[in-house]
């Protein structure tokens, strides 16, 4: 549900006594539907039996990680089919979209902001260290690891490494940095569409996101689920055990203006 | 063992262009097949055409074996195999398993004589040199459409479009192709580097982003768009158009009326899947325009509609099939712009946001009959396969 703004009474009442017209209060329904997710292994009784590597705990670990990642892709996929996008211009490389330039961040910061989202993080006061800049407040992007080093490309032209913050106690693990309003979390799983710019390069989804643009939905005692079965359960000789994980989740763009997909493409060569 | 083992029938409908040879048909299961047969009721009546097929997954992708009334049995090949004897062209059956976004089939070159052509203020034809391999709702995106380095069509590079196959070498897509800036891709120029990927699963998530190419204005105003939307009546929509597209009228925001409040309009009506009816009155909006000029393509951004809600309280509309159906959208996988293809989850309120991914199977246009046939379909996933 979103509440739709009411008109703010700008118009004076003067002294007749009479009451304005009320408003009719409205709200937009936002509606998702859940989805549930498993996977599983079957392993043979002899496996688990002759195995001297534990299959049973390596195998349970190897699903977490699975669904885990699963939760993430699906959120990701999701956000790339649902958010608009605005192509980066402000690079030099002639391509569509270009390369990240420092306006790319000034305008979808200012995008954002017209739209009153809001960001996730207040910014970072400057302090008497060698090499520190202040920090503004942000929104996040997240964005592929491949991008790192034409972020390092805009050092001294508005992008700030994460070791030059003034503190690092509110920077995340796997925040590399930040460019004006945003601050940039780097991931090697972040969507990449490869060779599909204007030029057949591949284009980054360089995600900005406000507080209030996405949700994700939880069933609920269906977070995850590790699911395991003896053999005894599997036949009349009762050979194979099975481990399972299964999983519920639902994801809705919550306001549609508070979030961005901004396209990039790569000036620096990528290095495997 | 024959405890892991999955089996499932059912019947579908052959898709495509009424009265036409069907293009793709999907068929969504819960399981990768590695056996798949099917019964064309309508041609078996009929008295002409395939009746029945089958594949085996050891036959590879793209295979299928057939049985033509009055031919008997024959052999589809599978993708990039030969035709000859018994061997017969087309396409077959072939699983799928789509689950993550950003998949592309590989970079296909327009080759030496190549090209495309301005066809009319609604199209544009693509003529490859080599078969281009495709089907009608597949989707694809453009890359380096060059004529000369200064001309050409990059302004529409990385657009996704569905395509209306219209023979072998040539498809269409829908674009206002009479653009004054838009110069024809042919023979002789830097036609041999322009190309398409094809997008493997374009919809996975619905409803989403769409990218308008058409606005009819008028008292209600009529949006195309360049591939399936997937709205439904009662949908909730906004638009981004960037200031060179001209409507900037539909933009979400700013609100000169009420401050920092988007303005979302209500689907009225759908067309088909590429066209849709919002209930907004655009007889005074600037016209739309998508004639951008050649120079101006890096770092274009596109008009885009995006699904913000609905106001919908029901599911999806029962039709004649079972009861309480899940979703349908046109994910690429049906040549039908009516009917979408049912996902695999239950029942959601019309226009929810909706997880699509699936698998299953494709019924190609080469074992898939006429559109409108009636096929039943058993599929099988065996407990072990021995090669």
């Amino acid at each position: 549900m979103r509440p739709r703004a009411l008109q703010p009474p700008t118009i004076q009442l003067g002294n007749s006594g009479i009451d304005p017209p009320a408003q009719v209060p409205q709200r937009d329904i936002i509606d998702a539907q859940m989805a549930f997710f498993g996977t599983g292994c079957i392993i043979n009784e002899q496996v688990i039996l002759q195995d001297q590597e534990g299959v049973l705990a390596w195998v349970s670990e190897r699903l977490a990680v699975a669904m885990r990642q699963a939760e993430d892709l699906i959120l990701r996929d999701y956000i790339v089919s649902a958010a608009s996008t605005i192509n980066a211009g402000g690079g030099s490389n002639a391509d569509n979209p270009t390369n990240l330039g420092v306006s790319d961040f000034s305008l979808v910061a200012t995008t954002l902001d017209t739209n009153n989202a809001y960001k996730f993080m207040s910014g970072i006061e400057g302090m008497d260290r060698f090499g520190t800049g202040p920090v503004r407040s942000a929104y996040f992007m997240l964005s592929s690891t491949e991008l790192q080093s034409d972020f390092d490309g805009l050092t001294g032209s508005g992008f700030l490494s994460q070791w030059n913050y003034p503190t690092n106690a509110s920077a995340l693990p796997s925040e590399y940095g930040s460019v004006y309003n945003i601050r940039i979390l780097t991931s090697s799983e972040a969507p990449v569409a490869r060779g599909v710019s204007a030029n057949g390069q591949d284009v980054y989804y360089n995600t900005v996101v406000g507080k209030q643009a996405v949700t994700h939905i939880n069933q609920d005692g269906f977070s995850m689920n590790l699911i395991y079965r003896d053999p005894y359960y599997s036949g009349m000789l009762a050979q194979n055990a099975t481990l399972a994980v299964k999983f519920a989740q639902a994801q809705a763009i919550t306001q549609d203006t508070a979030i961005r997909n901004l396209l990039s493409t790569r000036l620096a060569s990528l290095v495997i | 063992m024959a405890e892991y083992s999955r089996l499932a029938s059912g019947q579908t409908v052959a898709r495509g262009v009424e009265a036409q040879p069907a293009g793709q048909t999907a068929v969504v299961v819960p399981f990768l097949p590695d056996f798949i047969e099917i019964y064309n009721r309508t041609r078996a009546v009929a008295g002409s055409g395939v009746t029945r097929a089958w594949w085996v997954r050891d036959a590879g992708q793209g295979s299928a074996f057939l049985d033509t009334f009055g031919t008997g049995e024959q052999f589809i090949a599978p993708v990039g195999g030969t035709s000859s004897g018994l061997l017969v062209s087309g396409t077959g059956f072939s699983t799928i398993q789509a689950g993550l976004s950003l998949q592309y089939g590989p970079t296909f070159l327009l080759g030496g004589s190549g090209g495309i052509a301005k066809t009319s203020a609604v199209l544009l034809t693509v003529t490859t040199t080599a078969d281009h391999n495709l089907t009608t709702g597949d989707w694809v995106t453009f890359q380096n459409l060059y004529q000369t380095s200064t001309t050409g069509m990059q302004q529409i590079a990385g657009i996704p479009f569905m395509v209306t196959v219209t023979g072998a070498k040539t498809f269409t897509i829908d674009w206002v192709g009479n653009g004054s800036n838009l110069t024809a891709i042919t023979a002789g120029g830097l036609n041999t580097l322009a190309s398409f990927k094809k997008i493997l699963y374009p919809v996975l998530y619905a409803p989403g982003v769409a990218y308008p190419w058409k606005i009819d204005v008028g008292t209600t105003t009529t949006i195309h768009t360049t591939a399936p939307h997937n709205y439904v009546v009662g949908q909730q929509v906004g638009f981004r158009i960037p200031a060179p597209y001209g409507m900037t009228n539909l933009n979400e925001l700013p609100n000169t009326t009420l401050p920092g409040f988007p303005i979302y309009y209500y689907v009225t009506s759908v067309t088909d899947s590429k066209t849709f009816v919002i209930n907004v009155d655009s007889t005074q909006f600037t016209a739309f325009t998508v004639n951008n000029t050649f120079l101006s393509f890096p770092g274009l951004k596109f008009a885009e509609v995006v699904a913000a809600g609905d106001v919908n309280t029901g599911g999806w509309p029962y039709n004649g099939g079972d009861l309480y159906p899940s979703p349908r959208f046109f994910n690429g996988f049906t040549s039908s712009t009516t009917v979408g293809v049912s996902t695999i989850n239950g029942p959601a309120i019309s226009g929810a946001f909706s997880n699509a991914t699936f698998m299953g199977f494709i019924i190609g246009s080469g074992v898939g009959g006429t559109t409108g046939d009636v096929i039943y379909w058993r599929a099988y996933m065996h407990d072990i396969n021995y090669l």
